[in-house]
């Protein structure tokens, strides 16, 4: 089975083609990163613009550098969201009318899902496991059963871990785009310098909270006469120390979770492209070993937006027979949960 | 070019429109007005017709879209579809501009147009067009209380969906409303891409959109000025 995906949700126009070996035979993203860097992130019409004038070129890239022709695949996958829904429309469009000319199953892809599912091209990982999701849009713990089919434990009450590595970076007059440069900058920095509070850590449920720890870096720069290039490295550092442990508490309390309900022995996987921070990675990667649970995370590449985690989405959902009609309508909000109600109706 | 065969969609204004032109006459057409859901109707509708038709994609002589000016999104679901249409039957694509079609539809034909779209802002989209329907200014978006400025003098007749907009802020008494149609459609965008000679020159860039409004984006306060 040879499926194209297309991924067009957020800032950057990607495609890939990828088949049910777990092969990936093309993987092209472009990303519009130097167009939004002015704005200090992400400008909605700017990157539905991009997409329109750069999505044919790297359609046509991946099925040539996957060495195919279109009437090799037998389905096209594009993320039908959640995005931003201008991005969202260019690139399930142009599944529809690859669809409709040759006859192929279109599949619309819940983002979220891609990222789900991305441990499975990535590793062989059997349904269930715990899925840590977490990225500048989401922060969510779950249990996978199968491909639509999550249970939520928790997830954020305000903003997503990525979105408080963006607020800390621009706090500390850190460039965009906020994660990497946070994490950067945290390499020479003393974690211990700053005691930055641990959210909700400790509570008996598998929720997050991250406003106050970006609040608490806010009181803390504020109260600096100076910001010298170590007050920056050490507050990075402190923070980041912070959130991965915030991660590790709650994702603690889902392993207790997902052990009652599934058995001793898991799996837990990071997916997201907050899962490419290395901090983050070695804490959970410790967690694992501490629980007995088998770690497993993707490699950075397909932590971050990607066309591979689509077309791979639309494998395991085609395997299933879960296609969608060419009047599906892209969604700009769309919470994993419902998936499951989707294939209940 | 009477032999040729077209697919043509829009949706890039208030309405959404598919046509098959084939051997000098319309095989096939959808049309419905509409201001929001081209995503949801428009590829269903170009199954529709080429069913209707049965014409396989592989053989028709090139894809014509609209490339705007009018709704960002609408402009952008024709656009990504027709590109992407083009690109997978391996054939040409074409684009026209919304007021082109426009202008191309109306029946009076004694003196100078106007065409108006609506901009979904204060502003709107037009372009002045010869009595034989040659462009005769560039499009552009401007406020309708100067739409005044750019006009020839003497009598002038106005199409498209803002058309009642643009009469209303004229001051001067010999302008009138056409009474051909007010948004683009399809069926008309075939029939002017199968009367040129050569409708579709291969070694061309896709057609690019035509928005006349830059992207709504402020820039951080300390990069301004």
């Amino acid at each position: 089975m040879i499926v194209l995906g297309i991924e067009s949700s957020c800032d950057e126009t990607a495609a890939a083609v990828v088949d049910g070996d777990r092969r990936i035979l093309s993987n092209i993203i472009f990303s519009q990163l130097e167009e939004h860097r002015p704005y200090g992130g992400v400008v909605p019409e700017i990157a539905a613009r991009s997409h329109l004038d750069h999505i044919d070129g790297i359609v046509e890239r991946a099925i040539n550098e996957a060495g195919v022709t279109f009437s090799d695949l037998d389905g096209i996958a594009a993320t039908g969201g959640p995005g931003l829904i201008g991005g969202v429309l260019v690139g399930m469009m142009t599944a529809k009318a690859i669809a409709l000319v040759h006859n192929l199953p279109l599949i619309a892809v819940n983002h979220l899902e891609g990222h789900a599912l991305s441990a499975r091209l990535a590793a062989d990982v059997s349904f269930p496991y715990l899925l840590l999701l977490v990225s500048g849009g989401h922060c969510e713990l779950l249990a996978v059963e199968g491909p639509g089919q999550y249970t939520r434990y928790g997830g954020t009450l305000d903003d997503a871990v990525g979105e408080a590595f963006d607020k800390t970076a621009k706090l500390l007059g850190l460039p965009y785009p906020g994660g990497p440069s946070v994490e950067k900058a945290a390499r020479n920095g003393d974690p211990r310098r700053f005691a930055f509070p641990r959210p909700m850590r400790g509570r008996d449920d598998c929720d997050f909270s991250f406003s106050g720890l970006k609040t608490a870096v806010s009181r803390t720069i504020a109260n600096l006469d100076t910001l010298s290039e170590s007050d920056v490295a050490d507050a990075a550092a402190s923070f980041q120390i912070a959130a991965a442990e915030v991660l590790v508490d709650r994702a603690q309390h889902a392993i207790d979770r997902f052990r009652l309900e599934h058995g001793p022995n898991g799996t837990l996987v990071v997916a997201g492209g907050v899962a490419a921070n290395g901090t983050i990675r070695e804490s959970l990667t410790a967690l694992a070993a501490e629980t007995g649970f088998r770690f497993v995370a993707p490699p950075p590449a397909l932590c971050t937006d990607n066309a591979a985690m689509i077309a791979w989405a639309g494998v395991e959902r085609l395997g299933l027979g879960l296609t969608d009609d060419l009047s599906f309508i892209p969604r700009p909000r769309w919470p994993l949960a419902e998936l499951k109600q989707r294939i209940a109706s | 070019m009477i032999k040729t065969t077209i697919l043509a969609l829009d949706s890039a204004t208030d309405a959404c429109s598919v046509a098959l032109w084939r051997d000098g006459s319309l095989a096939a057409h959808r049309f419905e007005a509409r201001r929001h859901g081209q995503a949801e109707i428009l590829m269903p509708m170009v199954r529709d017709v080429m069913q209707e038709s049965a014409q396989e994609f592989k053989t028709l002589d090139g894809i014509a879209t609209t490339v705007g000016p009018g709704g960002f999104t609408g402009l952008r679901i024709g656009l990504a579809s027709a590109r992407a249409m083009a690109l997978a039957a391996g054939v040409p694509i074409v684009g026209l501009t919304t007021l082109e079609v426009v202008a191309a539809a109306q029946p009076e034909r004694s003196g100078p147009l106007l065409v108006a779209i609506d901009s979904r802002r204060s502003d709107v989209y037009v372009q002045l067009f010869s009595p034989e329907r040659e462009p005769a200014s560039l499009p552009m978006a401007i406020m309708p209380g100067l739409v005044e400025s750019i006009l020839p003098g003497g009598p002038i007749v106005v199409a498209g969906n803002a058309a009642e907009t643009v009469l209303q802020a004229l001051q001067q008494t010999d302008v009138s409303l056409s009474n051909g149609p007010a948004l683009p459609d399809a069926a008309v965008l075939a029939r002017i891409v199968a009367s040129r000679i050569a409708p579709f020159q291969t070694d061309l860039e896709p057609p690019a959109p035509l928005y006349l409004r830059p992207p709504d984006a402020k820039l951080p306060i300390e990069k301004q000025a």
